[in-house]
């Protein structure tokens, strides 16, 4: 009886190893990259034969996340913010900070509501007695451009009281899905990979800071893909996937 | 000591905090009580499995739990749907909401040690009650909850620490709005995921571990207090 | 009245008990798992018997038949536990009035009055873990009896407690059992308090009530020596006091057909007195003896000889009205040449009655009513 619990531990113990496979290109992501980047990833891997691994998430929890010296090689940011900071703290190589696409912001709803205008009044009604899910307007960019763009529009007396702030901007998408909230504001690259949710209402550019999305390298990365993954983001190939996705990409190479 | 002075947001956050502890507290506590007492007492058939039950809270990860409080409990869950068309009452994206998650989380943290404290008090005593003409209630409140007094007071200071310290199954089910669902470890998290929130998160830090940590003080110094009080649990 | 007729079973015990009593003290004896706290437990109702049926003044407690059974609460049974059960979180006040303001029982017994009975005036604030064993015990006593019961049932209130605290505690007993007003059902193994305190035995021997009767009656029964523990076997013997001598410490007792003189005893003239007389503390001779040492010497005739296996014999005699039983061996029946009839001297060492065995104030059981 002893005997075989001490194979188990032995077992166990081995899930402890360390692979000592070539480990894998890790990227950080932020949650509204997610089905861009895993695209993007299988058509890297296609070429060149590296695999790589994403780990999404608020753009907020992951610069903390680098600035702790988490194994990233790649950090990719929704806004220009965070990624200052992450240079600031020297977790990323100032000198590798490339723009990659940009973005534009939507108001969400129910896949079979009616179409909103961006007034007050009709937002209460769409409202009812519900809450509107947004990103934590506090720390991740998707909620600080939403409440940037319904100050500009005069909408923040009227909502502002009545969000629902959430960790990052997939878990917004997921209740306004669900039904637990009727509105909702996400990137429109979002909306876009959601099924139960329809786009009631598009922000204008114009009422919001510039939404840049941002790649850099990490210091603490040795990864010999890092670099031509980056490169990789700013190609042809990769355009195409953001483009088919509903990203914005400018040519600001 | 600029530094201790607490801006705004911090005291909205702790105010919150006490306030959603405490009515979890007001309606988890009887219901430990309750339940404690039934599996310490009675050996009936499912026994196995509501203790199983009970202990649910605390073996599944924080945010499985908040999750699945969603689905019952938010605008079109089962539960939710019916309490808001029937009553009108609602606890999604609520201060009740956060006080509802904190209650599910603590409700297993409380039984434990107060299943104890009724198992430890002698059940002769109960049945000399009754041949004095108590009535089984009448027994269980004069004679067998007096003595269980230690154990489900030191069961609810763990109750409300945990309640206080609520995160996962909060930030799921109530999201994080400030004034109304944003605790102090909902605050906490917020000021880490800020780029110059480093300074507010050591202070919500400090705030959060002297309550917890005059809490449980006084618990203690209560407990000991009572327990000199009641003597032995056999006489 | 108590009529009792049930079967159960708990545990290993099989338990099969008939038996009435007319009120007064009425034990309950038998050794060590005869089933004696298991039958008490059925009749408070903490346990339900499988058949039968359970009856105190005529109002049916429990009676299978008809599907009967009443809640303990409802039974008002007073109840007192062999390890006191006092709540140790209240004071010993709180403790005796627990009937009453949490049992909701009016009360018709005086609270002083109780009190004084069981001498627990000086108790009264105390918590019960500062008690001493016998303290606990009058306090459950006095608990149990300020519930106003109809019954109060003692399941071996002393077996706890070492001598010193039993010698403390039984003269509050004695005290009780003429002033309780009320049935008492004692359960003991010890033959010498059962002997000093009731009118009534109901014998318990493996889980079956083989007899019950009066208990001079009872004890005087030969036939009985497995369940009374035949080191134990004696007479109960019922006297008054005519005299007390101050100048040799001697009392003189009539016990109506004979004079006893018993040193040190606690008595006054005109008093009754119960002795019990262990059998093999009195010796017999066929020719009355002269010069001995042993002051209690009296006629009296053999009233049976019964021989058992192994050398001895067991001799009733009869002194007046009252019997006093004797064990000598069966080589001296037959020397002595003893039989049915013969007139004998009895002799009883009077060191042999001692304290232990001798209940100052009993009045007859005859007198006692419902």
């Amino acid at each position: 009886m002893f005997r075989r619990l001490f194979y188990l531990c032995l077992v166990f113990l081995a899930f402890l190893l360390p692979a000592t496979a070539q480990a894998p290109l890790t990227v950080f992501a932020a949650a509204s990259m997610r089905e861009a980047m895993e695209r993007i990833g299988t058509a890297f891997e296609d070429e060149t034969g590296n695999k790589v691994v994403f780990s999404f998430a608020g753009t907020g929890t992951l610069a903390r996340q680098v600035e702790a010296g988490a194994p990233a090689d790649l950090f990719v940011s929704a806004d220009v913010d965070w990624m200052d900071y992450v240079v600031e703290q020297d977790a990323v190589r100032s000198d590798t900070v490339r723009p990659i696409a940009s973005n534009a912001l939507v108001l969400i709803g129910a896949a079979d509501g009616p179409k909103v205008e961006l007034v007050p009044g009709e937002l209460e009604t769409a409202l009812g007695g519900g809450r509107m899910a947004i990103a934590d307007p506090d720390t991740v960019p998707a909620g600080r451009y939403g409440k940037a763009a319904l100050e500009s529009l005069e909408l923040w007396q009227t909502v502002g009281a009545r969000l629902a702030p959430m960790e990052n901007v997939r878990i917004a998408l997921a209740s306004v899905a669900r039904g637990d909230t009727p509105l909702g504001i996400v990137y429109r690259t979002d909306a876009v990979v959601e099924p139960a949710v329809a786009v009631l209402a598009e922000f204008p550019a114009s009422t919001h800071p510039k939404i840049e999305i941002l790649a850099a390298l990490t210091t603490d990365g040795s990864h010999p893909a890092a670099e031509p993954f980056l490169e990789f983001l700013q190609q042809p190939r990769a355009r195409e996937i953001l483009h088919s996705l509903g990203f914005l990409t400018d040519k600001v190479n | 000591m600029d530094f201790f002075d607490l801006q705004p947001a911090e005291w909205q956050a702790l105010l919150l905090t006490l306030r959603v502890a405490a009515a979890a507290l007001a309606v988890a506590l009887p219901l430990a009580v309750l339940t404690a007492f039934l599996l310490a007492r009675y050996r009936f058939p499912g026994h196995g499995i509501v203790n199983a039950l009970v202990h649910l809270p605390l073996v599944l990860p924080p945010v499985v739990t908040g999750y699945v409080l969603l689905l019952t409990f938010g605008r079109k869950g089962p539960v939710g749907a019916f309490l808001d068309d029937v009553f009108g009452i609602s606890f999604a994206f609520n201060w009740t909401g956060a006080a509802l998650a904190a209650g599910v989380m603590s409700f297993p943290l409380m039984v434990r040690p107060i299943r104890l404290s009724f198992e430890a008090v002698n059940p002769k005593l109960e049945e000399a009650a009754k041949s004095l003409g108590a009535h089984r209630i009448v027994a269980f409140l004069t004679v067998t909850l007096p003595l269980a007094l230690p154990g489900i007071l030191g069961g609810a200071i763990l109750g409300f620490a945990k309640a206080m310290g609520e995160f996962g199954a909060t930030i799921t089910f109530v999201s994080n709005i400030p004034g109304e669902t944003r605790t102090l470890a909902l605050a906490l998290y917020t000021a880490t995921q800020t780029p110059s929130g480093d300074l507010a998160a050591f202070r919500l830090t400090l705030i959060a571990a002297f309550v917890a940590f005059a809490a449980l003080i006084a618990s203690e110094m209560l407990a000991r207090r009572l327990r000199a009080r009641l003597g032995g649990g056999n006489a | 009245m108590l009529d009792v007729d049930i079967t159960g079973n708990v545990g290993q015990l099989d338990l099969q008990a008939r038996f009435t009593s007319d009120g007064g003290v009425t034990s309950l004896f038998g050794q060590s798992g005869s089933g004696k706290t298991t039958l008490t437990n059925m009749i408070a109702g903490l346990i339900r018997p499988s058949s039968g049926y359970i009856r105190l003044n005529g109002a049916t407690l429990f009676d299978a038949a008809s599907s009967v059974n009443l809640p303990v609460q409802a039974r008002r049974i007073g109840h007192v536990f062999q390890d006191a059960r006092l709540f140790p979180h209240l004071s010993v006040k709180a403790n005796l009035t627990y009937a009453r303001w949490a049992g909701r029982r009016q009360g018709t017994r005086d609270f002083s009055e109780v009190v004084d009975l069981l001498g627990l005036n000086a108790l009264l604030d105390r918590k019960p873990e500062t008690l001493s064993g016998g303290e606990k015990q009058r306090v459950a006593i006095g608990r149990a009896l300020l519930s106003d019961p109809n019954l109060l049932i003692m399941d071996e209130p002393l077996a706890n407690l070492d001598q010193a605290r039993r010698n403390d505690i039984l003269p509050y007993l004695d005290r009780l059992c003429v002033e309780a007003g009320i049935p008492i059902l004692y359960v003991s193994h010890s033959i010498e308090e059962v002997a000093r305190l009731s009118n009534t035995l109901v014998i318990l021997s493996d889980g079956r009530t083989p007899a019950f009767g009066p208990v001079a009656e009872m004890l005087a029964r030969t036939d009985l020596g497995r369940a009374t523990g035949r080191h134990e076997a004696g007479a109960l013997i019922e006297g008054r006091v005519t005299q007390v001598d101050d100048v040799w410490g001697l009392t003189f007792v009539d016990i109506d057909g004979a004079v006893l003189q018993i040193p040190n005893m606690d008595a006054r003239a005109g008093h009754h007195v119960r002795l019990r007389i262990r059998a093999r503390d009195v010796s017999l001779a066929s020719i009355p003896p002269e010069g001995l040492s042993i002051r209690n010497a009296f006629e009296a005739k053999i009233k049976s000889i019964s021989e058992e296996s192994g050398p001895y014999a067991e001799i009733l005699c009869s002194v007046g009205e009252q019997v006093v039983r004797a064990r000598i061996t069966r080589a001296s029946v037959a020397d002595l040449d003893l039989f049915t009839g013969k007139t004998v001297t009895v002799l009883i060492k009077s060191v042999a009655i001692d304290r232990r065995q001798r209940s100052p104030v009993l009045p007859n059981a005859v007198e006692h009513s419902v």
